[in-house]
């Protein structure tokens, strides 16, 4: 248990069944003027924890949006199998207890952001017209698109897109979110805004699966981590032990000969070392920080080929 | 039924609000006006050219929609990837087809009732009134344009909007050359020409079936039970393209 928790890969401790479980999925296309099979997935495996926030990560063409696709039905796995909630299949009533926002979302351009969302919560929920419009009004207000309601969703901004697609992924109160790069695109704000409704979606008791090439906004948002290379899955587990099993790195801020210096150390080894080596010399420690970014870890990570 | 209903009703909100309807429709009462200049031309015919033109301008409107909108119904739905957060929602890719059908349908039918009330406001205007026959030839369109717009919707579900187009523009060409062409292999020694005909009658719709246009200004009679059988006929061809659709987009991997 204590092994898993600090990151070694191993029988997992959940008791409690996964939101979602995927085993040995693969996944093929044929390319080319004469078609040939090129395979995409080589047998992936992951589980989501209830209540979580897990960062779906992988580098340009590493399978993320390929996996996500195969989950939702959107493309035919050739081999393995995806369960949901009590290791149900992929059902219509399953659908309604999944919340998606695809990659570079493109949203009916002629509806207003109040039409759209009632067209998605008509297509998921049961709820009666005056109770849909209700909801819709509340989560227009929760993304801050309230302004922007009777507007066409042509004239909305990048950003609002992603905002408004987050909204629709949320309409029907799923179980499951899942997002596919959903800050990609977005200036600082939008972006800090973005991670606020993930949170509260978390905290409401949601699992969250989203994926993302920007690794510092996946290290404020995520407590898990599922890192895909090359159609694999090298890395699955919380973010803490990731990081703490990725080394430590610290910089040390020490005054010498009058004026303040900064080094930055790799391990915990380098880092002892390296203060015998300063104060033999005379130097004085000002200050040491730990410096463990997930950008670092994921690059290390990745230059480990770990997994494969 | 209900996601059929929403998917149908949006698809209706999305050509309604889209001004390349109401360009054709405005083209298209031009038509209708204008076969009322053209009837002046004539001494004895005003009536028949009237009314053959009225029905040519609203067959071409409803030909027009059925194929050119119906090309972009999936396959744009497709390109900019839309259909991905339709069909994680509760709806399967049969109800996605019929729904986008329908909701074509729906301002399709609507357009050729609008043509049709200023075609007859036309026709009273020369002291002809519209009977039965007058709304069996628009009932007529109203199917052939059904069937048009299956066979575009099919095409859309593995080309592009262009190719989909030019499919469809073949079959409804070659469908109304069917009985053309029965004409010429009934008289014809050619086997393979026989041969060619005989095949092209069995994978292509007969589209010259609808055609009952002529009924009114020739004051023909109508025959119920024809209309019974091609109204079965039309349904029949949607079915089976409408089944083949979305067996072609179910198989597909989206995205």
């Amino acid at each position: 248990m204590l092994e898993y928790w600090l990151g070694v890969i191993g029988p997992k401790p959940w008791s409690f069944m996964p939101v979602l479980k995927v085993s040995q999925l693969e996944k093929s296309y044929r390319l080319g003027f004469i078609p040939r099979p090129h395979r995409v997935l080589h047998g992936v495996n992951f589980e989501l924890p209830e209540r979580s926030i897990t960062g779906f990560l992988g580098g340009n063409g590493a399978g993320k949006t390929t996996t996500i696709k195969c989950l939702l039905g959107l493309a035919y796995p050739n081999a393995g199998t995806v369960r949901f909630f009590n290791n149900e299949e992929l059902t219509e009533e399953v659908k309604k207890r999944i919340g998606f926002l695809p990659e570079r979302p493109y949203f009916y351009e002629y509806l207003t952001g109040l039409e759209f969302l009632e067209f998605y919560g008509q297509l998921s929920t049961r709820l009666k017209r005056n109770d849909l419009k209700e909801k819709s009004e509340k989560l227009l207000k929760r993304v801050d698109l309230w302004h922007a309601r009777d507007k066409k969703l042509k004239e909305y901004s990048k950003g609002m897109v992603q905002k408004i697609g987050v909204a629709q992924a949320l309409i029907h109160d799923p179980e499951l979110v899942i997002l596919d790069e959903p800050m990609s695109g977005l200036d600082p704000d939008g972006r800090f805004y973005l991670a606020e409704i993930i949170r509260e979606t978390a905290r409401e008791g949601r699992c969250v699966f989203f994926s993302s090439h920007l690794l510092p906004d996946a290290e404020v948002l995520c407590d898990r981590l599922v890192i895909m290379k090359s159609g694999v899955v090298t890395y699955e587990g919380g973010l803490e032990p990731f990081l703490a099993k990725m080394g430590e790195a610290a910089i040390i801020r020490f005054l010498a000969n009058g004026r303040e210096e900064t080094l930055r150390v790799d391990s915990d080894s380098i880092l002892q070392n390296e203060l015998k080596r300063l104060l033999s010399q005379g130097a004085h420690i000002v200050d040491i920080k730990k410096d463990r970014n997930l950008e670092q870890a994921f690059i290390k990570h990745g230059l480990r080929g770990e997994g494969q | 039924m209900t996601q059929v209903l929403v998917i149908a009703r949006n698809t209706f909100r999305e050509i309604m609000r889209n001004r390349v309807l109401y360009g054709l429709l405005v083209v298209a009462v031009l038509l209708i006006a204008l076969s009322l200049a053209l009837g002046q031309l004539t001494f004895t015919e005003q009536a028949r050219i009237t009314v053959d033109f009225g029905f040519a301008a609203i067959h071409l409107s409803a030909v027009i929609l059925a194929i050119f909108v119906g090309s972009t119904l999936v396959s744009r739905e497709i390109e900019k990837k839309t259909i991905m957060t339709l069909l994680v929602r509760p709806i399967s890719r049969t109800q996605f087809v019929v729904g986008k059908s329908l909701g074509l349908l729906a301002v399709i039918m609507m357009s050729i009732g609008l043509l049709a009330l200023v075609l007859a406001g036309i026709l009273l205007l020369l002291n002809l009134r519209p009977n039965m026959a007058f709304l069996i030839g628009l009932y007529g369109i109203c199917l052939e344009a059904a069937v048009l717009l299956c066979v575009t919707m099919f095409f859309g579900t593995f080309s592009s909007s262009m190719l989909s187009v030019s499919f469809a523009l073949g079959v409804f060409l070659i469908g109304h050359w069917l009985d053309s062409l029965k004409y010429f292999a009934e008289r014809s020694n050619n086997e393979a020409f026989i041969f060619v005909e005989r095949a092209t009658r069995a994978v292509f719709p007969n589209l010259e079936y609808f055609n009952w246009r002529s009924l009114f200004v020739y004051g023909d009679p109508v025959r119920y039970g024809d209309v019974v059988w091609v109204s079965v006929y039309c349904l029949a061809w949607a079915a089976l393209l409408i089944s083949v659709s979305a067996m072609v987009l179910g198989k597909r991997d989206l995205g």
